[in-house]
């Protein structure tokens, strides 16, 4: 056990579990604050208003579950019609978002037709949108179509803005994916059709589930066109159910966070239990090339 | 691209109902506001046509330029740090040394998952003067001459609302970074010895390339989103104290709503639209010369 | 070539888009001057005016769908007596009235703001509304809501109307709501008298010296500064600050002629006076050095928790203040008393006023005019949110009073706290008007903005208002 004779390994190995140390460090501070605000939630939601209003980060003096009970038994609340109606109109739109965003991308990245540089031009335009002073032109042109309060509604502005981001990050990650193989595959006799969906698509899965975890949430959380293009209390989504209990002056956030809790809580518990499953998918698809 | 080209007919089959559903929902909106920008609106069925009377007000508005300052101030910040620190720790988490990699994966996506208004509410009580963990900080560390009220900060209150932001998106750049890395080879990562100057160098060299075209696709992102940022600055400051903190998205929303000028605000959202053209036109510009050098 | 051509479809496609949105906006404008839009509702109206008399009495010769759009929701309704009066009131009237089907929009009050801007703007509004003061004259311009004059004076209930709450929904002779919920205060001393009696003034202070006096006392005392106030929502400074103090310096009238564009100015020179007094004030150290960083609902705190021995604020937080006092300190809560804001130096006006109205007014859309009977039940429901019941039920169970006054209200029933801040919202002092029911909103988003500048001391008070009349002239 000379040191000498370890002199150089260990030096080494030190010098590398230091760096380790400062690195996980760094990253498990970083984690923790980001996880921060989901424990700030949740002890905050068994706070009451007042306890909370006094001490917006201290821990609750006395938990309660009042919130959650208060939440569950009144029916005013409409929280269950609230998550019918968001889940289905989060599904829908995450899934034609992944969709339409994998079809144009691909067009997009492989395909050389005239326009191509048009409509791509024309997708970055869409992302450029300022969208909270656009609401009244949106719901004038809902309005007069007659597009307006449906519970299809909702799908129409999330799939447009959703797609540019969509498109572009299709369009970026085949940029890294040889040409080749959909070349053979043009050889065997595959058609264009055939080519897209049975070899493109799974190569292009680990991006797809990217965007389909960025626009879950982004459709799950809208607020804006919601608010504008919705009119009845039955099709309203979970971001509008919340509001209600926000007052003119004065807010019950202790109340507000169990709803968003409870309410997040399928997407939450989906998104953390498949974590695991989710980034295997993204990194099954990995092609060496 | 591909060498055989499929027949026009298919792509357009493809293309037609994504586009026709883009085209309505997002610019025939922008068509219309670029039409009512050319009235004196209060809201409500009268409007005067005034042509391009709105847009000499635009450029002549202070407030509004100032907001646009404010963004590309924001931009600047937020490209370093959202962007910046999301592609170091991409590269960290895909070295052997880092451990609990999928719960860092799976925690920094979180925070921007949430409304804005709690995002606003845990970071205006780091901030809050009497009761906030920075000025606990300071005190702890001896340095009461620096304690303030932060946010009434004129000068330094754009950079204390861009911590938020910045912090809140590293993770949703680290997703999709993380995506893009997926296609390398995980050789590249550990293959050679941890050591400082190989990793930076490995990072900058061999990864960077590889994935340059979902940086670029993360810098449009980064510098679209903060052209129009809004709720966060919202909620802490309502663009104060003054001016201070206005952004441009905000001023629209003022003067559309509060303000309920609704021609002038359709002539700001187009401002912005062009604006954001132009930011991201150099930025093109930019990055070829760049590439090119 | 092909190119090209694909270039050219597109430009023919927005191209077309824009004649078709021209074709529609060419509608709405139809050429058709404010003028010719208000004699067009004016006429339906007068010939309604007949016409309501009748079902007024019965009020379900409708049966069909009636839409209301309000900001009264199940949270917000807890605790606030006036919400709560108006959902009970409504709900009563939907029992009366099973033909009708009541079809509510009930959003948190700024979600309601936006959406009734944005269905102002498309002309889409709802048959009955929650308008607000300041939006009064640029609606009715337009055409959007009903002359309701003639139905206010056919009311069952007008005798007993307040008809000062009237003023904000006035446009010139013509009144287009009825004042809705409760009239609170806007502007209010909540201070703790065993504290101020301890610094020697067994009441409150009627001159700012004597708060700056006290001031020394109280910081010197383990306080940290007398008086807390939150204005980082910017609206604080105006409703619950200027508007009182302004009247002090001004009076009535020329708020007044700043309504009616009578020829006073933001920058005539008590206001610029009021204005460089309230810069003054917050630089001197009295208040909170956070109160452009919090908002009011963190400034009450500082007084519920005893760090500060009075707060600035309107009766939503007094009603806050009560309810968590009672629970938490039984003490302070018995020894909290109210005043008005002292009489600043060199101020002529009366020193006993403070700011109370009702900020929103039941309006009927001006298309209603065409369904007589419709427009009779939206009536019936109008007289009766804002009726005898609704200000019976808020008298007993909250100690307010809305747009019906009625006589007797029994306060023995109520503790000191709630018979203290009734006497000082209705009965020991003198009324002025809340401005920001006023006007426009264009005015008091710069003139709050640059509040914010002229407390941090960056701007004065004479450049302050120069920004505001500006926005004046610009604006109404």
């Amino acid at each position: 056990m000379s040191e000498k004779a370890y002199g150089m390994t260990v030096g080494k190995k030190v010098g590398n579990g230091f760096m380790a140390t400062i690195l996980n460090t760094i990253m498990i501070v970083f984690s923790l604050s980001c996880i921060f605000p989901l424990v700030w939630m949740f002890y905050s939601s068994l706070k009451l208003k007042r306890e909370f209003n006094a001490n917006i980060v201290g821990l609750p003096p006395a938990p309660t579950l009042d919130n959650y009970k208060q939440i569950l038994t009144n029916a005013d609340y409409h929280i269950a019609d609230s998550m019918i109606n968001s889940v289905r109109t989060t599904i829908l739109s995450v899934f034609l978002i992944v969709m339409f965003g994998f079809v144009v991308g691909y067009i997009l990245a492989r395909v050389k037709f005239k326009g191509n540089r048009i409509i791509w031009l024309m997708l970055l335009m869409g992302m450029l949108i300022p969208v909270h002073s656009l609401l009244v032109p949106i719901y004038i042109v809902f309005n007069r179509t007659g597009l307006n309060n449906q519970w299809y509604t909702l799908l129409i502005p999330y799939i447009a803005f959703g797609m540019p981001i969509a498109v572009f990050l299709i369009h970026s990650y085949l940029k890294g994916i040889p040409i080749a193989l959909e070349e053979a595959a043009s050889i065997d006799g595959s058609g264009f059709t055939g080519t897209l969906f049975k070899i493109i698509m799974p190569i292009c899965r680990p991006v797809m589930v990217t965007i389909a975890i960025i626009q879950t949430f982004a459709c799950w959380n809208e607020f804006s066109f919601a608010l504008v293009l919705l009119r009845d209390v039955g099709l309203h989504t979970v971001p509008l159910a919340m509001t209600q209990f926000t007052g003119q002056f004065s807010s019950d956030y202790p109340k507000i966070m169990a709803a968003m809790l409870i309410t997040m809580s399928p997407i939450v518990i989906m998104y953390f239990g498949f974590s695991k499953n989710i980034i295997k998918g993204m990194v099954a698809g990995v092609v060496k090339g | 691209m591909l060498t055989r080209r499929p027949p026009l007919r298919v792509i357009i089959g493809y293309l037609m109902i994504p586009l026709a559903l883009y085209i309505f929902a997002v610019f025939i909106p922008l068509m219309t506001a670029a039409f009512y920008s050319l009235f004196e609106w209060k809201g409500g069925p009268n409007k005067t046509f005034i042509g391009v009377a709105n847009y000499v007000t635009l450029i002549k508005d202070k407030v509004f330029w100032l907001s646009f300052s404010h963004n590309l101030y924001l931009i600047l910040l937020c490209v370093i740090g959202q962007v910046g620190i999301a592609f170091v720790f991409v590269m960290m988490i895909n070295t052997r040394s880092v451990k609990l990699k999928s719960i860092h994966r799976t925690f920094g996506f979180f925070p921007s998952t949430i409304a804005a208004v709690y995002v606003g509410f845990i970071w205006t009580m780091i901030y809050d003067s009497r009761r906030g963990v920075l000025n606990w900080l300071l005190a702890l560390i001896g340095r009461d001459d620096l304690k303030q009220v932060w946010l009434n900060n004129s000068d330094l209150v754009m950079t204390l609302v861009s911590i938020p932001l910045i912090w809140q998106y590293i993770g949703y750049y680290m997703l999709i970074l993380l995506s893009a890395t997926s296609s390398i080879d995980k050789e590249i990562f550990e293959s050679a010895e941890l050591d400082g100057a190989n990793a930076v160098q490995r990072s900058i060299h061999i990864v960077l390339p590889m994935i340059k075209s979902t940086i670029i696709v993360c810098l449009v992102l980064c510098v679209s989103g903060n052209m129009k940022v809004f709720d966060n600055i919202f909620v802490m400051t309502s663009g104060g104290p003054g001016n201070d903190s206005m952004v441009m998205a905000m001023y629209g929303y003022k003067i559309s709503f509060i303000q309920q000028n609704m021609g002038y605000g359709s002539a700001i959202s187009v401002g912005i639209f062009v604006l954001g053209l132009l930011v991201i036109g150099a930025m093109q510009l930019f990055s070829n010369k760049f590439s090119k050098d | 070539m092909k190119r090209s051509k694909i270039i050219l479809s597109l430009m023919l496609s927005i191209v077309l888009a824009i004649s078709l949105l021209a074709g529609c906006g060419g509608n709405e404008t139809t050429t058709a001057p404010a003028a010719d839009t208000t004699t067009t509702t004016a006429a339906p109206a007068d010939d309604t005016d007949e016409t309501t008399a009748a079902p007024d009495a019965s009020g379900d010769g409708y049966a069909g769908e009636l839409t209301l759009m309000h900001f009264s929701t199940s949270e917000e309704s807890q605790g606030n007596g006036g919400s709560d009066g108006f959902r009970t009131v409504i709900a009563n009237w939907e029992t009366a009235n099973p033909d009708i089907a009541l079809n509510q929009t009930v959003l948190a009050n700024d979600e309601y703001k936006t959406q009734v801007a944005t269905l102002a703007s498309a002309d889409d509004l709802p048959d009955v509304f929650l308008l607000q003061g300041m939006n009064t004259k640029l609606w009715a311009e337009q055409g959007l809501i009903m002359d309701m004059t003639k139905i206010i004076e056919d009311s069952p209930h007008y005798a007993d109307y307040n008809t000062s709450y009237f003023t904000p929904f006035t446009d010139g002779d013509k009144i287009y709501g009825l004042p809705v919920l409760t009239g609170g205060t806007c502007t209010v001393i909540v201070y703790d008298k065993a504290a101020w009696a301890e610094a020697g003034f067994e009441e409150f202070p009627k001159t700012w010296a004597e708060v700056e006096e006290a001031n020394e006392y109280f910081t010197a005392n383990g306080y940290t500064e007398s008086i807390a106030f939150g204005n980082s929502g910017k609206w604080q400074m105006n409703s619950c600050f200027l508007s009182t103090l302004g009247d002090r310096f001004t009076g009535p009238e020329w708020f007044q002629s700043i309504i009616d564009k009578g020829g006073a100015a933001f920058t005539d020179e008590p206001f610029v006076k009021a204005l460089d007094y309230t810069g003054m004030l917050f630089q001197s150290g009295v208040f909170n050095d956070d109160f452009n960083a919090i908002n009011n609902e963190d400034a009450r705190e500082y007084y519920i928790s005893g760090e500060t021995p009075a707060f600035i604020g309107g009766n939503w937080d007094v009603s806050y203040i009560g309810a968590t006092l009672l629970e938490t300190d039984p003490e302070r809560y018995e020894n909290t008393g109210f005043a008005v804001l002292p009489q600043p130096e060199g101020a002529t006006g009366s020193e006993n006023s403070q700011n109370i109205g009702l900020g929103y007014a039941v309006a009927i859309n001006s298309k209603l005019a065409d369904d007589a009977d419709k427009l009779a039940a939206a009536i019936d429901l109008a007289y009766y949110v804002t009726g005898p019941d609704f200000a019976s039920y808020v008298a007993e169970n909250y100690a307010l009073g809305g747009l019906t006054q009625v006589s007797n209200v029994d306060l023995s029933a109520f503790d000191q706290f709630t018979q203290d801040f009734y006497n000082y919202s209705y009965i020991d002092t003198a009324a002025c008007e809340i401005y920001d029911s006023y006007v426009d909103g264009a005015v008091w988003d710069v003139l709050n903005t640059e509040l914010q500048n002229l407390t941090n001391g960056s701007t004065d008070g004479a450049t302050v208002a120069q920004l505001t009349q500006e926005a004046y002239e610009a604006n109404y």
